[in-house]
């Protein structure tokens, strides 16, 4: 291998099976780097791409807007490898679509979670009449164009990686860590598609995207997008109280724990809560400390299930559903538990993360027609989840993370046939952390357009 | 097997080493007692949720001093992993449709009623009761039982004992570490081609070389080559319980601990764990035991007759003669035992019977054995192989089958 090819891949001499070994992601590059040296290529791996040219007839893809069309050409013109950031509810979906219908190539679609596999599955039947492989939920169907989760694809990669001149990374910033940057370096796919609502803000997480995918190449922010393709929207907050033996209880657990800090800042006048963690788990060195740690995180734990399972957020619930009766109404929960809870309760379906795919699609089906008048969820629907019909989500507890309040309220937002505004309810419990959380919450530029808009 | 987050460790940050927590009867036989009592737990908790069970295998355990939450978890999965639970998902998920379906033209369901099209909780549940023809706390019980943390204990582990739980626990605990492992080194003296055989099915790649009276193999994945990578983890983990049935032998473990440094792990068997595999055969087939014992009997002098003694490799292929004859003088004959056959299967070992023979050891002699004269499909593939050939029979013995194999020029043999 030359010195030049050398500087440019990371390849290396393989003494085990006596020979050269690079990552599959390098093969496009290497293979030319090595025709301009004049070197003979026998490609084992042409012959496993059997579909390289495909025809896949757009049958019913909708017209690209003008920002879409500029979004395509930007990955076309830069070289086939890059990621496009749009806001969620602006047709990544779309965009990434008439990509693989112009591309006429094998193609591999990762998503985050199962949903949206199913998702994809059905999105590319209706564009273009072609049933997609599925691998992964227990399904292991290879096609020659399929979708699959990023977990799937880590696994299955160094079998099915030189199947792909396409890959398509929908939500790209899932593309981290080791273990799931496998599925893109154990891919020989050439062209390369990320999409995302948000970019990593941490540069080292940028540069392994930029290496495994490739560097930006179109770029559209939530404030572009908004009025323009974003339904319109306002959100409602609305604080509940704890009733007295809830109050009672949560300042009995508010003092264990009390107790214990203070009793740690005696010892060490820097000691952090989140240290606490720590003490529990080393039970080994002093066993007394771990049992009063463990004590504190379950009086911790207790005090955060009376705020988010506070019996006030079910009356509010009541009184939603009473005011939006007709209308669907999606509720957002922070745990599982919840979820169950508020389905037991009201008796509406809930859509949860052990959900098989055919239960998950009548649910989602069923909401969608009307037949289900509410749909509660926990994270399983926190991404990328079509539910355009949705004008009522209802939002109880979660945790403070930009990303997820971007996704979520993007959920909603997208555009509908009819227009009609959407609302949006953040149900938090007051005299506690939720509400911090929640402000929290707010400080990003999907909450300060609505407030400009609220306040107009 | 456990989750990693289940696994606990200590680390030698001076010595860079891992040692994975074990559970010692003498040391730890208040765990003893307390494995009782949690197998007492699921022994007595038939019908009962998953989530309740765990909830009191953490009051078994909860009140030894110095036990971390991780080990209760790993007793728990232990336990799971030895029980049954109801699976019905599909049942429940079908359960749900119907309830749901009947509720949601009655939604919104209300504490109180107010406006005409509301309905109130206890009607709604009477109404579904009435149609499900099941009480509610039925109905509320069944809604979720697919859940796993709802799920009802089916089988409990009958004859699991207290000391073979720890020594899972010991296991796990081990095997846990191996996730993490990026690469992991073996030295076996006896049954080297069995833990080839095993790293094989696990996934792995080997490099294997001599090292005095036994072998030491490399073990890791084809990425491993690029940069240290955890992926083959699960493969090392696996690989493990059939490494504890061999007699001989040390493992040393690359493992990447926190802040991305490299600890070693070293298990022998004088960490005396065990596991539950069955330990590899003396002989794999009836055949070789046969050629095996008529050896004993008429042993010829010089030569030291042995069995899976020798290891040919090449590349990432292994193949071990069923036997190797080693004369003082150094000489060696490889022994190939050919009884029950395929077209199909004779056509591979022809095969590697023909890299090996032609690529190894240029002075080893070859010999194959057959239980009866073969047929002519057979004797066509072992002709193009152009190996010394004997038919086991009353007529020869070991003499003759050492002349067969040194003799010069061959191209089949006499006794064909």
């Amino acid at each position: 291998m030359s010195q030049r090819i050398r500087s440019r891949i990371e390849i290396i001499e393989d003494p085990r099976q006596d020979c050269w070994l690079c990552d599959a992601m390098h093969a496009e590059p290497l293979r030319r780097l090595l025709r301009e040296e004049s070197v003979e290529v026998a490609d084992a791996i042409e012959s496993g791409l059997a579909e390289s040219s495909l025809a896949i007839q757009a049958k019913r893809l909708p017209r690209l807007r003008e920002d879409q069309q500029s979004a395509v050409e930007a990955f076309e013109e830069g070289g086939r490898r890059g990621l496009i950031v749009m806001p969620t509810g602006t047709g990544k979906t779309v965009v990434a679509l008439s990509i693989v219908a112009r591309a006429q190539t094998s193609t591999l679609v990762v998503v985050p979670v199962r949903d949206l596999m199913y998702q994809w599955h059905a999105k590319i039947l209706e564009a273009f009449g072609i049933d997609a492989g599925l691998i992964g939920d227990g399904v292991h169907r290879v096609s020659p164009i399929s979708v699959t989760t990023y977990d799937s694809a880590a696994i299955h990669m160094p079998r099915i990686g030189d199947r792909f001149n396409l890959i398509v990374f929908d939500e790209v910033h899932h593309l981290a860590g080791p273990w799931r940057s496998d599925a893109a370096r154990m891919s020989v796919a050439s062209a390369r598609l990320g999409l995302t609502a948000t970019l990593p803000t941490n540069t080292e997480k940028l540069t392994q995207l930029n290496l495994l995918v490739g560097k930006t190449l179109y770029q559209q922010s939530i404030d572009e997008a908004s009025g323009k393709t974003l339904a319109d929207y306002s959100i409602r907050r609305i604080a509940v109280h704890m009733d007295e033996s809830e109050t009672q209880a949560y300042r009995g657990y508010g003092k264990t724990i009390q107790q214990f800090v203070s009793k740690c800042r005696e010892d060490n006048p820097k000691f952090q809560w989140d240290e606490t963690y720590k003490l529990v788990a080393d039970a080994k060195s002093n066993p007394q400390l771990a049992m009063a740690a463990g004590m504190a995180l379950k009086a911790f734990r207790a005090k955060r299930k009376i705020e988010e399972q506070t019996r006030a957020k079910f009356r509010v619930l009541e009184d939603l559903f009473r005011l939006h009766a007709g209308s669907p109404v999606l509720v957002f929960t922070g745990s599982n538990v919840m979820a169950r809870q508020i389905s037991i309760r009201f008796l509406v379906p809930c859509l949860l993360s052990h959900c098989a795919k055919r239960e998950r699609q009548d649910l989602l089906e069923g909401f969608g027609s009307g037949r289900y008048p509410v749909l509660v969820a926990n994270r399983v629907l926190d991404e990328g989840v079509d539910l355009p019909m949705v004008k009522v989500a209802i939002v109880l507890g979660g945790m403070a993370s930009t990303r997820q309040a971007i996704q979520r309220l993007g959920r909603v937002l997208r555009r509908s046939p009819s227009g009609e505004a959407a609302q949006f309810y953040e149900i938090v419990t007051d005299d506690s952390n939720e509400v911090q959380r929640s402000r929290d919450r707010r400080r990003n530029a999907a909450y300060k357009v609505s407030k400009r808009r609220s306040d107009s | 097997m456990i989750r990693s987050e289940h696994n606990i460790v200590s680390y030698d940050f001076v010595k860079r080493e891992v040692t994975p927590d074990r559970l010692m009867r003498v040391r730890d036989a208040v765990y003893l007692e307390a494995a009782q009592q949690c197998i007492e737990v699921y022994r007595q908790g038939v019908g009962r949720v998953r989530q309740e069970l765990h909830h009191d295998v953490e009051d078994c355990l909860g009140s030894i001093a110095g036990c971390p939450p991780r080990r209760i978890a790993a007793f728990c999965k232990l336990l799971d992993d030895a029980s049954e639970f109801a699976q019905s998902a599909r049942k429940a998920a079908a359960f749900r449709k119907r309830v749901f379906e009947l509720s949601s033209p009655l939604h919104p369901v209300v504490q109180h009623r107010e406006g005409i099209f509301e309905h109130e909780q206890q009607a709604v549940r009477q109404h579904l009761a009435t149609e499900l023809k099941l009480t509610w706390e039925q109905i509320e019980d069944r809604l979720f039982d697919d859940v796993i943390e709802l799920q009802k204990l089916k089988q409990c582990p009958d004859a699991l004992s207290p000391e073979l739980f720890l020594a899972r626990y010991n296991l796990a605990q081990t095997q846990a570490v191996l996730y993490r492992a990026t690469r992991v080194r073996v030295d076996v003296f006896a049954h080297a081609p069995y833990v080839i055989r095993q790293a094989k099915l696990a996934g792995l790649m080997h490099r294997v070389t001599r090292r005095g009276q036994g072998y030491r193999m490399i073990l890791d994945g084809p990425a491993s080559s690029l940069r240290e990578t955890t992926r083959y983890g699960v493969g090392y983990a696996k690989l493990l319980p059939a490494l504890l049935t061999c007699s001989d032998w040390l493992l040393m473990a690359e493992v990447l601990g926190p802040q991305n440094q490299t600890f070693s792990m070293k298990v022998s068997p004088e960490d005396r764990l065990s596991s539950e595999t069955t330990p590899p055969t003396e002989f794999d087939s009836e055949l070789e035991q046969k050629v095996a014992d008529r050896w004993h009997r008429d042993p010829v002098a010089d030569w030291r007759w042995e069995r899976d003694r020798e290891f040919l490799v090449q590349n990432q292929e292994v193949f071990t003669p069923d036997f190797t004859l080693t004369h003082v003088d150094g000489t060696k004959i490889y022994i190939e035992v050919v009884g029950y056959w395929t077209p199909e299967y004779l056509q591979e070992k022809q095969q590697r019977l023909a890299w090996f023979s032609t690529t190894g050891n240029e002075s080893a002699r070859w010999l194959l054995m057959l239980d009866r004269p073969p047929n002519e499909t057979k004797n066509a593939l072992l002709q193009s192989l152009r190996l010394p050939t004997v038919v086991i029979s009353k007529g020869n013995g070991p003499e003759q089958w050492i002349r067969t194999a040194l003799a010069k020029e061959q191209s089949g043999s006499e006794s064909l």
